[in-house]
């Protein structure tokens, strides 16, 4: 624990309870947005499939980064994560990214992933909001893996055709705004 | 229709086994199947048997979340 950094956001008004219960919430939705993404992944197959496999990927990888930097501010806040998997799965702030009655159905599919991104930019603008002006570290983290739900929401709306995203997909590296973090 | 009181609409606070129902703009919305009420509780600040117009004005989401849900009653005004 960081006793003086758990103090100082105290300080500035912050519910400190709730506020690492949503963290822990959220740390459980990345974790299992990875799980779920893996078999959604290996499901995107076919000329359609294997076209947003790579977009679906790095998603999967960057919600997994997405984790691992929230995991050392929950410890920082003396919080800590459920002792078993069930719970924690359970606890997430979104609801599981299963995979379509269809997984041919690249529409659904697409659904699915695009409803989990949603989710995820819901939560960590709530995130940002509570903290914004209170507990710097938290909202940088959290503004960090906003903007990165940000894109992935964006790629999958624009397959489908809800309108271009606007930038090119990553090259090479994985979360250029939380990977600060994961130094 | 139903109609609900307040008072009515507490004892639906998805604890123990009860219905998960919350209010917003006079409707009283059934939650009880979603992921995100278990236990009565949303996002950690929210608590369900209540009416939530002004949770969700500050909400990170609009009405079209919950006009999801079927309508089960009526909030009465008073």
């Amino acid at each position: 624990m960081a006793k003086v950094a758990r103090e100082v956001v105290e300080k500035a008004g912050v519910n400190l309870d709730q506020l690492v219960e949503l963290l822990v919430k959220n740390a459980a939705a990345e974790l299992t947005t990875y799980y779920y993404y893996t078999i959604l992944r290996v499901n995107l197959i076919g000329l359609e499939g294997e076209t947003i496999k790579e977009i679906a990927e790095t998603a999967r990888v960057e919600d997994r980064n997405h984790f691992e930097a929230l995991v050392p501010r929950i410890y920082e806040l003396d919080g800590k994560l459920p002792e078993d998997m069930k719970s924690f799965h359970d606890t997430s702030a979104c609801p599981p990214a299963s995979l379509p009655e269809d997984p041919r159905d690249i529409q659904a599919m697409l659904r699915v992933l695009v409803e989990a991104e949603r989710c995820a930019v819901r939560g960590y603008t709530h995130l940002c909001n509570l903290t914004a002006g209170k507990d710097h570290r938290t909202y940088d983290l959290s503004q960090a893996i906003l903007n990165e739900e940000i894109e992935h929401e964006s790629w999958f709306s624009e397959f489908l055709g809800e309108g271009p995203s606007g930038h090119f997909l990553r090259r090479g590296e994985t979360s250029p705004f939380v990977s600060k973090f994961l130094r | 229709m139903r109609k609900f009181t307040k008072k009515e609409l507490a004892q639906y606070d998805g604890k123990g086994g009860t219905r998960t129902y919350v209010a917003y703009r006079g409707k009283v919305y059934d939650v009880s199947q979603s992921f995100l009420w278990q236990d009565g509780r949303h996002q950690v600040l929210h608590s369900a048997g209540k009416e939530l117009s002004g949770s969700l004005a500050e909400a990170p989401h609009g009405p079209e979340l919950l006009e999801k849900f079927k309508v089960v009653g009526i909030l009465e005004s008073s």
